[in-house]
């Protein structure tokens, strides 16, 4: 019993301490956005990283999911006989939902991983160290690029998903089941407004943060896991954490925007 | 050299360190002078790279303090500490150097990061410093093309890029064969020479901290043993000074009882 | 740091004077290449120097490559035993023409 307490006790401070640990480093790369130097070509290259090396996957990944979603409306819909619905079921649930979760997941998958390993092996190979020594603060240098590279790229990937969603719905829906092009179309003109858009947007915008900072603290601070592991074995252990962490971060906070805006 | 009357540029006073509950350093007292080379000895565990990490200032003490250029930095808050490290260089033991940068673009970063030199100058200085360390030609490779020595002659270059009057360099001939890591003493002697550094050598080689050391510190279990110039180290009475230089495994009183019960006892204590 | 400019025969003497650092030495490097480039032959007087760091060799050395390409003498004079030490390190005193002053180069 007295065993039970006393582990109970040490997971909630080690909890705690590693939320505020997590808290303290968002703030301080947060803060550092906005200070000299603006790191212009660190910020292109990740960009290119994060962003421009995703877009395959993204393309792929959206026009399945509204091949998908075409295929399923159109059976569900076709039992109640409404069609012509099945435009903006695709386009609402792809802007307001799916566009920005599953893309948001792509990324997780692509970068965050990268991100996490990459950062865990410059802490384990005293790259960090080294930075420190230097006198260059590796938020700024490192982390700052990462983040700013995120918000700008997730946004715009999540549209690049929604688009090739709805081709893909296009797709499934008008050219192999023959629904009706206009009424495809008409649909979504008529249904989805500005404040859809406008969720999907705060929501990748929410997303890209909690994908870059999940893996780099989760990097950076590899030498503080509880695990105790180093090295190797300790980038890879992170790394499934990030991970891990950042999907259930994304879909818990995915809940909890839709349930503050609506 | 003349060891009086020379300005202390780092001061180590009663450091004691702790990691989980384990005590790391006990009680460390150090002074490195103007323009000395002083080797931190010790086996593996004896604290000696610990120590290190805390003069960098990587690492905050259980309690101590540790002046370095007249600035306490267990207190210095993080601009004066980052201030303090453009004078200082450190090379590390695998090198650290950045996989995704080239060379020469590694040895350019601090003069990138803190200076406004002309692009050109800065060009000429990192090829410089590449010559001194005897790297001529391979600024254009990455890390990962170079050699366990060539990484640590990049690393030394990177660390003197700013010509800093304080150089750390971490385990110089760990990994290396004897003729690479006697070029780099010899590279240490000259920076010291030329440059007017001060430089603190971190090793567990008997013959290359003989050789480039004006005064060794010799650590045990998180306690200084002595530190003192080359000759007088030789000259030691001290038992654990005259084991470690003749090499013998350390000879401990075997304790039967608690001997036994590590043997049989509960594997949680 | 101080950059004093005069002219001495042929040549023009750009005496520097306190610590050539990081910090100052583009402000003797503009200086020597602005001559340089008029065409003139230059002479660095380093005898009031105390200090001098690998960027302010770095701007000696853009300064010769520049003398050699357009033509003109570029030598150093005064030179200090710690700076003759900077320079040894990289093995660039034996590159750069070094005079022990100038009356004694002009007498020649």
């Amino acid at each position: 019993m007295r065993n039970f307490v006393e582990k109970t006790g040490r997971e909630t401070i080690y909890y705690v301490e590693h939320a505020g640990m997590m808290t303290i480093f968002l703030c301080s790369c947060l803060i550092r956005i906005f200070t000299r130097p603006f790191q212009l070509r660190a910020i292109i290259k990740q960009l290119h990283f994060i962003g421009a090396k995703s877009v395959f996957i993204i393309i792929v990944a959206g026009s399945f999911t509204g091949m998908v979603l075409g295929l399923q409306g159109y059976y569900v819909l076709q039992r109640f006989g409404s069609l012509d619905m099945i435009g903006s079921a695709v386009a609402l649930s792809l802007i307001r939902e799916l566009g920005p979760v599953l893309a948001a997941l792509m990324v997780v998958g692509r970068a965050g991983s990268a991100i996490c390993a990459e950062i865990g092996i410059m802490r384990t190979t005293e790259q960090i160290d080294a930075l420190e020594c230097m006198g260059i603060h590796p938020y700024k240098y490192l982390m700052v690029p990462k983040f700013i590279a995120a918000i700008i790229s997730l946004p715009l990937l999540t549209c690049l998903f929604d688009v090739m969603g709805i081709l893909g719905g296009y797709f499934a829906a008008v050219v192999l089941f023959g629904v009706n092009e206009g009424s495809y179309f008409q649909g979504m003109y008529s249904s989805v407004v500005w404040a859809d858009i406008e969720m999907g947007l705060i929501k990748s915008f929410v997303f890209g943060l909690i994908i870059v900072w999940v893996a780099t603290a989760k990097g950076f601070f590899l030498h503080l896991d509880r695990s105790g592991a180093f090295g190797a074995e300790g980038v890879s252990r992170i790394t499934t954490k990030a991970v891990v962490l950042s999907s259930v971060a994304i879909l818990g906070s995915d809940y909890l925007i839709s349930a503050i805006l609506l | 050299m003349e060891e009086h009357n020379q300005k202390t540029v780092i001061k180590v006073k009663e450091l004691v360190t702790h990691y989980g509950s384990r005590k790391i350093l006990d009680g460390v007292n150090l002074d490195v002078k103007k323009n000395e080379i002083m080797v931190i000895m010790g086996g593996s565990g004896s604290g000696k790279s610990t120590l290190l990490r805390h003069v960098l200032g990587l690492n905050s003490a259980t309690s101590g303090s540790i002046e370095i250029l007249g600035t306490e930095i267990t207190t210095a808050n993080q601009k004066k500490l980052y201030q303090l490290r453009r004078n200082m260089g450190v090379a590390f033991q695998g090198g650290a150097l950045f996989g995704s940068m080239t060379v020469g673009e590694n040895v350019e970063l601090p003069l990138r990061e803190h200076t406004n030199l002309d692009e050109k100058t800065m060009r000429i200085m990192v090829r410089m410093k590449l010559e001194v360390m005897n790297l001529a030609g391979v600024e254009a490779l990455m890390p990962s093309e170079l050699s366990g020595g060539m990484v640590k002659r990049a690393a030394l270059a990177r660390a003197v890029i700013m010509d800093p009057t304080l150089l750390f360099f971490d385990e110089p001939s760990a990994g290396l064969d004897p003729v690479v890591s006697a070029e780099l003493d010899e590279l240490i002697i000259l920076l010291r020479n030329a440059m007017n550094m001060t430089i603190v050598v971190v090793t567990h080689e008997l013959e290359s901290a003989f050789k480039i050391a004006d005064r060794i510190t010799i650590l045990d279990e998180g306690k200084i043993i002595i530190t003192d110039t080359v000759e007088n180290i030789r000259n030691s009475n001290l038992t654990q000074v005259q084991d470690m230089l003749n090499r013998r495994p350390r000879q401990k009183e075997l304790d039967t009882e608690a001997y036994l019960d590590r043997l049989t006892g509960d594997r949680l204590q | 740091m101080k950059c004093e400019i005069s002219t001495r025969g042929i040549y023009t003497v750009i005496a520097l004077q306190g610590e050539v650092d990081l910090h100052y030495s583009p402000q003797a490097r503009e200086p020597i290449l602005t001559c340089l480039k008029k065409k003139q032959n230059v002479l660095v007087d380093l005898s009031a120097v105390t200090y001098i760091d690998s960027s302010g060799v770095a701007s000696l050395v853009e300064g010769y490559q520049e003398a050699k390409s357009s033509g003109v003498k570029f030598g150093l004079v005064g030179v200090s035993k710690a700076a003759l030490q900077v320079l040894q390190l990289a093995r660039l005193d034996k590159v750069f023409s070094i005079y022990d002053s100038v009356e004694n180069l002009l007498a020649n």
